[in-house]
């Protein structure tokens, strides 16, 4: 199964989803089996359980175990590659524990 | 020509679902994506908005009832359906003409970038709906599809100056550096500003409290399904339905409610590639210049005093609706109302404690702009066959972003027929916006002095 990743913002529709299809396409074309799928904000903690990294756009106080990764960076184009490479590498961990 | 006019007649009367796909599939391979990443756009918008279509008749199907009943019940009549910003952005996008409005934005954008009128990149090209929206109502007051886009275009121009001004206290406020709002619900910040700053006034107003516990705490019932069930329960109370009755519209209820961001999904997958397209063309196009990126709200989505106030505003909307005289709207999938508390946020520098009063005050002008779009909105609807409407229904948005600035640009025509109170409004919005942005320019200044004396001090 491919590994899931979550991006969530306040409705689950729009800048999530902006970063989710883009994210897609760049994991399709490196060629990493994963699915990105945007989520409400709101109910984001649900989504989280199995999923091997969390792409966040805000700024939030909580600890997560997950590896985290700085969604802006995708919808600004600044910092975009260190921040794929990152989520690269947290999926292929991901990965190579589920194995 | 008169086959050019026929062939495009035809189209139109396929319905929104057939003509908007092949809109954008033209649209796609104008940007030069991939002939099959085109075509898989065109379709996914074809289910998008054929799901949506689903979606709304199943919630008006399951709330109608409920709300004719109440008529009789409590003997208040609200007959206007709230489909909630999903369901506007759904109409919008099916205006035979919405999709010119992408090259207005993005040229208005250049030309102010060139022209150094602006130090914002708009990237938030998902929003242009809103500008169609505008525009949609100034078609169907004035019938001028050329005024309909100078309209829109003028609000284009005041996103992109309330984004500048914004950006520093964005920075401030969320920590994140480079970005800002370009949404229209910022609009709003402007007229809470005077409220504001009579409540700051007030001593004990100027205290707060901790956010983040009493969110964890209420949070669950902001959640969709749990919201929806729960309006669900309250809407089969009031028409006095039986048990069985009410559990069901509850789920019915939490049904429509989790399925609409599920389904509007798919309009932001379509439109994504053409979205990408062109900010890396802006990009290319830029890069050399430092300019801040606009963004739709959702990165301000860490702060818990706006779901504090999301939440707070549910109940008080509910409340209003019922007791308002002249209200007709019966708050349903636009009562997650993010357009009140993002401005309340800004406007209040993110003290709870007023945001929570400003939402309150604020929240009847809601109920009421979104009574008064529901004729256009409906009309919009039944004539693209964007959405599938009885005959007699209406349909609007409990939650229209920047309620008072859309209202009074797009009604504000209306004066040639003797209605000054859209023309009036205009003038007090544009007022509050130039003291709001002058205090905000002070604010920023105040913060570059502060940093440079700070800077100068350790040199020394």
């Amino acid at each position: 199964m491919a590994a899931k990743v979550i991006v969530a913002c306040g409705s689950g529709v729009a800048t999530s989803q902006t970063v989710a299809s883009k994210v897609n396409r760049m994991l399709k074309e490196a060629k990493i089996e994963a699915q990105v799928e945007a989520v409400d904000l709101k109910s984001v903690d649900r989504y989280l359980k199995g999923a091997a990294a969390y792409i966040t756009i805000v700024r939030e106080a909580k600890e997560r175990e997950i590896p985290m990764i700085n969604g802006i960076a995708f919808l600004t184009g600044m910092g975009q590659d260190a921040e794929f490479k990152k989520l690269v590498d947290a999926i292929n961990a991901f990965n190579a524990k589920a194995r | 020509m008169e086959f050019l006019q026929n062939s495009i007649d035809f189209l139109l009367s396929l319905g929104a679902a057939i003509f908007v796909p092949i809109i954008i599939i033209i649209a796609g391979l104008i940007v030069r994506m991939k002939v099959k990443d085109a075509i898989s756009s065109g379709i996914t918008l074809g289910v998008a908005f054929t799901g949506m279509m689903m979606l709304i008749s199943f919630m008006s199907e399951a709330i109608t009832p409920a709300a004719q009943s109440m008529v009789e019940t409590i003997g208040v009549e609200l007959p206007i359906t709230d489909g909630g910003w999903t369901t506007m952005s759904t109409i919008s996008w099916s205006w035979p003409w919405a999709f010119l409005m992408f090259p207005l934005v993005i040229g208005i954008n250049i030309v102010l970038i060139v022209l150094k009128q602006t130090n914002t990149f708009n990237a938030d090209l998902w929003n242009v709906w809103g500008k169609i929206f505008t525009a949609v109502a100034v078609y169907y007051i004035t019938d001028s599809v050329a005024l309909a886009f100078v309209i829109a275009g003028i609000q284009a121009i005041f996103e992109l100056k309330s984004a500048d001004f914004h950006q520093h206290r964005i920075e401030k406020m969320t920590g994140i550096p480079g970005v800002t709002v370009t949404h229209k619900m910022v609009f709003l910040a402007a007229p809470m500003y005077p409220v504001d700053w009579l409540l700051r006034k007030i001593p004990a107003l100027n205290t707060s409290f901790n956010a983040a516990d009493l969110r964890e705490k209420v949070g669950l019932f902001a959640e969709n399904h749990i919201l929806g069930f729960i309006l669900g329960i309250v809407f089969g109370l009031l028409a006095r339905f039986d048990v069985a009755q009410t559990l069901t519209l509850g789920i019915q209820a939490a049904t429509a409610l989790t399925l609409f961001p599920v389904i509007s999904k798919y309009f932001m997958q379509a439109l994504e590639p053409i979205s990408a397209a062109v900010s890396e063309f802006m990009h290319k196009r830029f890069g050399d210049r430092k300019l801040f990126v606009g963004l739709d709200w959702p990165f301000l989505g860490g702060a818990n005093e706006i779901w504090l106030a999301v939440i707070w505003t549910v109940p008080v909307t509910l409340l209003f609706a019922f007791i308002l005289p002249g209200n007709g709207i019966l708050p349903f999938a636009g009562i997650i109302n993010i357009a009140i508390a993002v401005p309340a946020y800004f406007a209040c520098r993110g003290n709870i404690i007023r945001m929570l009063i400003t939402c309150t005050i604020f929240a009847p002008v809601f109920l009421y702009v979104g009574t008064v779009f529901a004729p256009f909105m409906t009309e919009l609807a039944n004539s693209t066959r964007a959405i599938a409407l009885e005959p007699g229904q209406l349909i609007s948005n409990s939650s229209i972003d920047g309620p008072i600035f859309t209202y009074a640009f797009s009604h504000f025509m209306q004066v040639t027929e003797g209605n000054w109170l859209p023309l009036v409004v205009l003038v007090l919005w544009v007022a509050c916006f130039v003291f709001y942005s002058r205090e905000l320019i002070r604010e920023r200044r105040a913060g570059e002095a502060a940093a440079a004396a700070e800077a100068a001090a350790v040199e020394a």
